[in-house]
């Protein structure tokens, strides 16, 4: 326990039994998807002094209002699946288990929004919207363990992201408790941009309107491409039919479907569209525009059989990497138009060990989830001369013209490379003005000093370390 | 004592831990989804068991790490749907019985637990009443079994101890013998000599104590030259079906049945007939033990489709997704106002249904669903389906 004792008083003094800080929940709060190598640790505060399960905004003023006091870090942390360490503590201080947050639901049927806590995991809110009529837009594969704050603070995509954009295109109004304390409700866009991707950095969401759809059902269709630059070409023109989604895998991927459902599916870039279809005349019209859409890039169309099977397995990826004994993640955003060299070239450099799986989040971008998997345990040291390598492949300014995922701990310092010098200029402003001590998730977003050595800064020593390594 | 499990149900607590991809699928934990703290998450667990078990870990530590594991698994209903939804299909279920074992070791249950624990071991009963008293509900009923008790015949109805000696469940026992002897099956019962299945000795970790209680039941069908056995109760059923094959190899050789299979087959082979409508609507809850440990999805839908007009409505979450009613486990042992909490989201689900009847094929989901239905001054009857059987079988309430 590294908390002063009267930061410690005060703390539980005002949120009694949802403060914790026995060794246990501190250890368990230390991490989020992706595990810090340990070789890393060291140089990271991971491990919180303390855990405070939020349960209104009154209480998450009072934390403000303590952290700046104490100049007490806090650390916001939703399903904690995001992988980008945006919900692991850099220097300590409390982590904000949001889970807490009291339940709201509020479908405007009108409006096309429902109103809720950030805390709520997509999954249940699809259910409680199917249930009425309605449904999500677009949500991350995530789906079962992801909160919507989570995914609008870490600025995600997913799901339908094609159709209906990323995190910030959901949002219609968001209720964010700032660090000064203050209360204030955003509806404006410009605004609400400030707070997709930003981690938590400016301040904790209470509240969010997302926009909702009604619930119209889903046709899918299968395609098979033989090169990543088929692949690519086939995207384009997929992307021209409007889809609700289009998802792919490389053959390695594939590969692993075939073993694990003893299926007998090509080896080749598979691609599932789908699409929303409301009547019959609509779904000939689908069926129609994909067969062109098939023929002009020079794919194959799947046998049918196999694909409703596989949509099914859309929020199940990892599940292919079970049985390896050891792997990496990262995810990167690509142009289709650039990137056929750099996705062939990420496929030759890790031969036999890249799966890969990408969704469409605009007709003109791709998510590539990366994996890298191992045929044996990796030694502490591999895993991080290999994880840095992973991040310096995706994160180089390539011709691909490819952008980080999101943020977090691991791309800190990267904020304008994925949202543009202007958007971070009004950020730093907003910062400034809002969080002058730095105490609402520190470390993500602006790149960190390194605790020890505080002159030198992560995202080179990212950048120095992966160039060394290649 | 030494509890210990099966060689071949053994599993490698760290490895399993080790192999969690964090992928927070298991967020669906209905404890953890009241208790919100990581440390009860089931991915939670794992991490704590990683520090537990691992090579070299302080003494201090372990006690330290052991007063959160141990609670946090004793909060688990056992209900299955981490394992089930768990994205590299961990064997979650085994993982957090050997949990319940280490905690046994270490003296570590809660002294509630022990003293059921010690009941059935010292009665046979989960009850510690006299064993005399194990067919009092035959004579609540105005039913005469002595014809029926410890007869030779091709099944056995195995009635469970909560159908037995439990007021609330009194219909259940009753109902299913109705069954029975209007469809003409030749059946048993155990009368005095049913034990126990086991399944709170098991569910608390303890492996070898149950295997007297399997190996007692054996001995007893096998007397009487049972093949099938049927029960009315999913702890039961989930025992015979996975338990006793685990503790006694292939000596457990009889098919096990619950009301809701035998029901179908007798409909299937015309000699149950549900001749009377009820008109009330009807939704049905998956007990976990039948739908997630044991894979019984059909039988109870296809039973209560024969219903002639009936208005059925599945519940929101249903089949392999239902929700847990907070009962298993014996958390209603550990946290009482934690098995309210989680019952009530089930009671939720039952009221957007507006359905009139709430059918179950579990006693322990029954008595957890009546005590909700109560709290929230729900209008709905809450039956075992034998008993919804019954009263379309027979035609009165
Ligand atoms: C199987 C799997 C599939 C995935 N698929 C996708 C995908 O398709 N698309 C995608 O974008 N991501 C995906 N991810 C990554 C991740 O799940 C998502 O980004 C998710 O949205 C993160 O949500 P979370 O609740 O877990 O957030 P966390 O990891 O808990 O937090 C993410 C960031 O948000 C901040 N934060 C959390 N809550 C709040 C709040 N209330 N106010 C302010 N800040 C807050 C945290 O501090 C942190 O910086 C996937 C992950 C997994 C495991
Ligand atoms: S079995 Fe059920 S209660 Fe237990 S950890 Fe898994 S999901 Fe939670
Ligand atoms: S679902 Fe399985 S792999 Fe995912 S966090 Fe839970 S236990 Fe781990």
């Amino acid at each position: 326990m590294t908390l002063k004792k009267n930061t410690r008083i005060s703390f539980t003094r005002h949120l009694g039994k949802n403060f914790k800080d026995d060794y246990t929940t501190l250890q368990v709060y230390s991490r989020d998807m992706a595990d810090l190598p340990k070789l890393v640790k060291p140089f990271i505060g991971n491990v919180p002094d303390g855990v405070i399960q939020v349960r209104t905004k009154e209480d998450m003023q009072k934390i403000y209002e303590i952290a700046n006091e104490t100049k007490v870090p806090i650390t916001q942390r939703g399903g904690g699946t995001a992988g980008f360490g945006g919900s692991v503590p850099y220097k300590k201080g409390i982590v904000v288990d949001t889970k807490g947050l009291e339940y709201h639901f509020l479908v405007d049927p009108l409006e096309l929004t429902v109103t809720i806590n950030p805390s709520v995991v997509f999954s249940d809110l699809q259910r409680q919207l199917n249930l009425e009529g309605f449904s999500l837009c677009s949500y991350p594969s995530s789906f079962h363990s992801a909160t919507v704050g989570g995914w609008i603070a870490h600025g995600g995509y997913g799901v339908g992201s094609i159709q209906y954009g990323g995190a910030k295109e959901q949002i219609a109004a968001l209720e964010v408790v700032l660090p000064t304390g203050e209360i204030k409700r955003f509806t404006d866009d410009t605004e609400l941009s400030l707070f997709v991707g930003s981690h938590g950095t400016l301040g904790t969401i209470t509240e969010v309107a997302l926009k909702i759809k009604f619930d119209i059902p889903l046709k899918h269709q299968g395609c098979t491409f033989d090169s990543p630059a088929e692949l690519l070409k086939g995207l384009k023109y997929l992307a021209e039919i409007e889809p609700f989604s289009i998802w792919f895998l490389n053959p390695d991927h594939v590969a692993l479907f075939n073993e694990l459902f003893g299926y007998n599916l090509p080896l080749s870039y598979l691609a599932i569209i789908s699409k929303e279809v409301s009547f019959e005349e609509e779904e000939k019209e689908f069926n129609t525009l994909f067969n062109n859409a098939i023929r002009s890039s020079g794919g194959q169309i799947l046998d049918r059989r196999y694909i409703n099977d596989i949509w099914d397995f859309r929020f199940k990826g990892f599940t292919l990497i079970g049985d390896s004994p050891d792997y990496l993640v990262t995810e990167v955003i690509l142009p289709i138009e650039t990137s056929d060299k750099f996705v062939r070239k990420l496929v030759s450099r890790f031969r036999g060990k890249i799966h890969l799986e990408g969704e469409m989040v605009s007709p003109t971008h791709y998510a590539l989830l990366i994996y890298l998997l191992f045929e044996e345990k990796l030694s502490e040291i591999k895993k991080t001369i290999l994880t840095l390598k992973l991040y310096n492949v995706t994160t180089r300014k390539t011709k691909a013209k490819g952008i980080p995922y999101s943020t977090g701990l691991w791309f800190s310092g990267y904020y304008s490379r994925i949202y543009g010098k202007e958007q971070y200029k009004q950020y730093l402003e907003f910062k400034r003005k809002v969080d002058p001590k730095n105490i609402s998730n520190p470390g993500k977003v602006i790149s960190p000093k390194i605790r020890f050595l505080p002159i030198i800064k992560l995202k080179p020593i990212v950048k120095l370390a992966s160039k060394m390594m290649l | 004592m030494f509890m210990s499990s099966p060689a071949e149900w053994h599993v490698d607590l760290l490895e399993i831990a080790q192999k969690c991809v964090y992928c927070g699928y298991c967020s669906l934990c209905p404890t953890f989804k009241e208790l919100k703290w990581e440390t009860y998450h089931p991915r939670g667990i794992l991490e704590q068991i990683r520090m537990y078990f691992s090579e070299g870990v302080k003494e201090s530590v372990q006690v330290e790490v052991s007063k959160s594991l141990f609670e946090a698994i004793f909060a688990c209903t056992m209900c299955k749907a981490c394992e089930n939804i768990c994205l590299v299909d961990l064997p979650l279920l085994k993982v957090w019985e050997q949990v319940r074992q280490e905690a046994f070791r270490k003296g570590r249950w809660n002294p509630l637990l022990l003293s059921l624990y010690n009941k059935v071991k010292s009665t046979h009963n989960i009850y510690g009443l006299p064993t005399e008293e194990r067919l009092a509900w035959a004579n609540l009923a105005g039913m005469n079994m002595s014809r029926r008790t410890k007869k030779k015949a091709p099944l056995a109805f195995f009635v469970g101890c909560q159908a037995s000696y439990s007021g609330k469940m009194g219909n259940v026992a009753p109902s299913v013998v109705k069954i029975l002897r209007k469809t003409k099956v030749n059946f048993t019962i155990l009368g005095l000599d049913e034990w126990c299945c086991g399944s709170p000795v098991f569910l608390a970790g303890g492996y070898s104590a149950g295997r007297d209680f399997a190996k007692h039941n054996l001995d007893q069908l096998k007397e009487l030259g049972v093949e099938r056995i049927v029960t009315a109760c999913s702890g039961c059923y989930r025992a015979f079906k996975i338990v006793y094959p685990r503790v006694l190899g292939e000596k457990w050789d009889i098919e096990v049945l619950h009301i809701t299979e035998l029901a179908e087959e007798l409909i299937k082979n015309g000699k149950l007939k549900l001749k009377h409508s009820i008109k009330e609507k009807i939704t049905f809850k998956d007990p976990c033990e039948l739908v997630r440990h044991c894979g019984l999805v059909e039988a109870p839908r296809e039973v209560i489709k024969q219903i002639p007009n009936v208005r059925f409505e599945e519940l929101p979450s249903n089949k392999h997704e239902a929700l847990c009613c907070g009962g298993g486990g014996l958390l209603k042992l550990n946290d009482s106002d934690l098995v309210n909490q989680v019952n009530s989201r089930l009671v939720s689900e039952i009221k957007y249904t507006e359905a009139e009847i709430v059918a179950n094929g579990c006693p322990t989901c029954k008595d957890t669903i009546l005590t909700g239905v109560k709290n929230d001054n729900l209008d709905v009857e809450v039956l075992d389906i034998s008993e919804l059987i019954v009263r379309a079988m027979e035609g009165e309430k």
